[in-house]
């Protein structure tokens, strides 16, 4: 008793429920005879350099089991190094950290598994062409009766348990090429359960569920967090930091800015110690919309992608949202329009003119495509962040068909000026950039190729608060002087506040449209949902 | 209702490789065009003839899967053989030459495995700086000519039967069977497709990967030593420039038999079958009377036309 006692006074975020789960844990860790006065995590004064940049500063923070901590920051604010460093993929310069009051050191992988931290990031750690059960136990295969044989059977059987257990029926045999990233986040967080995983890591792990997967997730978050697991999540998405987390922890530049309850705390206050500065997350566009002429007219279109009948307007001067359900076919439209897909039948219109052709053709009439997928489709990474901003122009900076550097140089830097890139130099590969100056970058290529039709797929995906206001900042000024937007999201909120009116896709059709009067989150769920 | 059985007999079909079409193609022309093709002696032979590229395609399936290649493996086999003639008549003991040949093979398997993991040099390079190095020793083992006078019992290897089985294709088939093995019932095999697929992955689960490179590159060299046996045999003799030009066919193999150069996409019985291929193509032509310059031309036409049919099958899927 004196021991619970202790903990509950050691970490004043008693909420009710919290507590609840807290004490039959710890009721059950008295009776395994561990040590509970400690955190399971504790870290103190974690310090990471990178040449030129101080990834980590100073970072302390302990993490209890049976507790959800949120981990929130912009991009760039260190979150990553933090994972990194908890992984064993970095080692700290400085700093220590405790497993159960015990001081430990992480150098590698094998240190981090040994005492049961599990991360799952964003960017799968899966293999496509091995199945779901292999990739699960990758590493860990379970030796079989004849020596150097693996036990195939029991790796499936055991696969299939943990899928279970967070409620999936994915077969286990399936390679993971053919897995769409929802289900490749599933895989991912059975494999960490399968490691039996004290300490989940998690970075954004619902940015590519749809509604229902996030759900089930939650729901298993939960289940885990009763078990006594301690979960550090990291999310942009307030409703969930509030939704699920027990603490909040904030990150600014690599230092630790502060540790806050959720029911103390507010959105707008969050936000702005993320930031440092008064902003709303996203203003609301205001209602003086002037349209124009008719920028893209799509008229009974079809494609094998799986979308069909699809008709809509875009306007010169609007932003016009594509919504639906992860899979209602709306990338597929995207793609159609820029003619990165085949079109069976139907006609497209842009500007007047009926468009036929591939993504060289769209270019050239002014349609702009920032792919969902900025790292594989929208950027050349190893390149620099001006080859990038020029690359889609370079007929138009070069008609003599000869690169000039002195004429692109010139040009990026007018880009990056304009758009506010953070980068030192256009000689910067544009990998090492955060998400949001990446973003920027793919804005700036087609401002640079004179784009009037701008079509946006999940602009914000992995954008940080701040980055997220700039963005639409730039939307809105790509509007007002006269360009067209279409722009597909799956955060409604964004849909709601950003857009002057949307589409709302159901299994590859429009399932209607929404004026401004009528969009709202209600309306378009209403629209999107399947109603069988 | 016909329209749906038509459908499914159609993606039926969809999921035979196009190496499958391509070689039953060959059998019907050569088939018809020659009147010694479809005699059991010659299948036999072509089956016996196409063992040593087997021995060097199936390591190669492994290690093009690792988003890798291995140009070295023809020099190599070269090597081998050279070291395994020069052994024999040195020693007079079969045994030891080969021995020696299979460790040289080894040898070079486990240098180019070093360079390409742990210099971090690029495989296409590093083999083609083991592939220099390797024919010019075989070179100058020889002084450029051929190594003859071999121990009568060599011939067995290459021309003997084991219960009324040909013996390459006993080593083909052991050699088949262990690499089936190792790459879909252990954990080596398993990181093969990691390696090419996600080798980050591999590193995040505490896999040495590049050790597990250096070993699949390994196995290579000891698969080329391997297949000196039988090349030294079939000629009963050693000759510096006998297998140049093998690793042509090994790729070309692998690639027929619908391995992908990227991703760490493989099938090792598309391997077996891409060596059959080529097997057959290079014997119909042969009685057909074709030189070797045109044989060649057509592996490489075969290589176009069956990675063709395995996109056409794809944008189907």
């Amino acid at each position: 008793m004196a021991k619970r006692a202790a903990k509950t006074r050691d970490c004043k975020w008693a909420r009710d429920e919290t507590m609840k789960a807290a004490n039959s844990t710890l009721a059950e860790d008295v009776r395994a005879g561990t040590q509970i006065v400690a955190p399971t995590l504790e870290l103190r004064g974690i310090s990471k350099t990178f040449p030129g940049v101080k990834a980590l500063d100073n970072v302390s923070f302990p993490v209890w089991g049976g507790e959800i901590h949120m981990l929130c920051g912009e991009n760039g604010a260190g979150k990553s190094s933090l994972m990194k460093v908890l992984c064993g993929a970095y080692v700290a310069d400085a700093g220590e950290m405790f497993h159960n009051g015990e001081k430990i050191e992480i150098k590698s992988t094998l240190d981090a598994r040994k005492f049961g931290i599990a991360v799952i990031f964003q960017e799968f750690s899966l293999v496509p062409y091995l199945s779901v059960a292999q990739n699960i136990y990758l590493g860990r295969e379970f030796p079989g009766k004849l020596p150097g044989i693996i036990d195939r059977q029991k790796i499936r059987s055991e696969a299939r348990r943990f899928l279970a257990m967070i409620g999936s029926d994915i077969d286990v045999d399936t390679p993971v090429y053919k897995l769409g990233v929802a289900q490749q986040q599933i895989v991912e967080i059975a494999k960490a359960l399968s490691q039996n995983a004290r300490i989940l890591v998690m970075d954004e792990p619902t940015s590519a569920l749809s509604d229902s997967e996030t759900e089930h997730l939650f729901g298993m978050m939960r289940r885990l967090k009763a078990n006594g697991v301690a979960i550090v999540y990291i999310s942009h998405r307030m409703a969930e930091v509030f939704l699920l987390g027990d603490r909040i922890t904030i990150l600014r530049d690599g230092k630790m800015v502060a540790t806050m309850l959720p029911h103390k705390t507010s959105p707008g206050d969050l936000v702005q110690k993320m930031v440092g500065r008064k902003v709303d997350a996203i203003h609301r566009r205001g209602a003086n919309i002037k349209a124009g002429e008719v920028a893209l007219e799509v008229a009974g279109l079809n494609a094998p992608s799986g979308i069909a009948d699809i008709n809509l307007t875009v306007r010169a001067g609007e932003i016009v949202g594509l919504c639906g359900l992860v899979g209602s076919g709306r990338t597929e439209v995207a793609r159609a329009i820029f003619g990165a897909d085949r079109i069976t039948s139907g006609d497209i219109m842009i500007f007047g003119k009926k468009f036929t052709g591939g993504p060289d053709k769209a270019t050239r009439s002014g349609v702009a495509l920032i792919p969902e997928s900025r790292k594989a489709q929208g950027l050349a990474l190893i390149r620099s962040v001006g080859d990038n901003i020029v690359l889609a122009a370079l007929d138009k900076l070069f008609p003599s068909r000869v690169f000039q550097p002195g004429r692109a140089r010139q040009s990026a830097e007018v880009m990056i000026k304009k758009l506010r890139i953070a980068t030192p130099s256009p000689r910067r590969a544009a990998q090492v950039l955060s998400g949001g100056n990446q973003q920027k970058v793919v804005i700036g290529k087609w401002l640079t190729a004179d784009a009037r039709l701008f079509i946006f797929d999940e602009p914000t995906r992995g954008i940080d608060v701040g980055a997220k206001a700039e963005i639409f900042a730039l939307m809105y000024d790509l509007v007002e002087n006269g360009a067209a937007v279409l722009m597909i999201s799956s955060e409604l909120s964004e849909i709601v506040n950003v857009c002057d009116r949307a589409y709302v896709m159901r299994e590859g059709r429009i399932a209607g449209e929404l004026p401004r009067d009528r969009l709202t989150e209600e309306d378009i769920l209403q629209l999107g949902m399947h109603h069988e | 209702m016909s329209e749906r059985v038509l459908a499914q007999s159609l993606s039926t079909l969809g999921r035979i490789p196009g190496v499958a079409f391509v070689l039953a193609a060959l059998v019907g022309i050569f088939a018809s065009m020659t009147s010694g093709f479809t005699t059991g002696p010659n299948l036999s032979n072509i089956l016996v003839q196409s063992s040593i590229l087997l021995l060097l395609a199936l390591p190669m399936t492994f290690i093009i899967m690792t988003e890798g290649l291995d140009l070295s493996i023809g020099a190599v086999l070269t090597l081998s053989s050279v070291v395994l003639a020069l052994t024999a008549i040195a020693t007079g003991s079969l045994a030891v030459a080969f021995l020696a040949a299979i460790a040289i093979g080894l040898a070079f398997g486990l240098l180019n495995g070093w360079i390409i993991a742990w210099l971090d040099i690029p495989p296409f390079v590093a083999t083609l700086g083991t592939l220099g190095i390797a024919q010019g020793l075989s070179l100058v083992l020889t002084d450029g000519q051929s190594v003859v006078g071999m121990p009568a019992g060599l011939h067995f290897i290459y021309s003997g039967f084991l219960f009324g089985i040909p013996f390459p294709l006993v080593i083909a088939a052991v050699a088949y069977a262990v690499m089936h093995l190792v790459l879909y019932h252990t954990r080596l095999g398993t990181y093969v497709p990691a390696l090419g697929g996600n080798r980050e992955a591999l590193r995040h689960a505490g896999v040495n990967d590049r050790l597990v490179l250096a070993v699949i590159y390994g196995i290579g060299g000891l698969m080329a030593g391997i297949a000196a046996l039988l090349l030294t045999s079939r000629m009963s003799a050693a000759h510096p420039t006998a297998a140049i030009g093998m690793e042509f066919d090994a790729i070309a193999a692998v690639a027929v038999g619908g391995t992908q150069f990227e991703r760490g996409e493989g099938w090792l019985f598309g391997t077996l079958l891409g060596v059959i291929t080529i097997g057959v193509l290079r014997n119909g032509l042969n009685l057909l009377e074709m030189p070797s310059s045109v044989q060649v031309i057509c592996v490489g036409v075969l290589v176009i036309v069956a990675l063709f049919l395995d996109g056409v099958r794809k944008v189907q899927e």
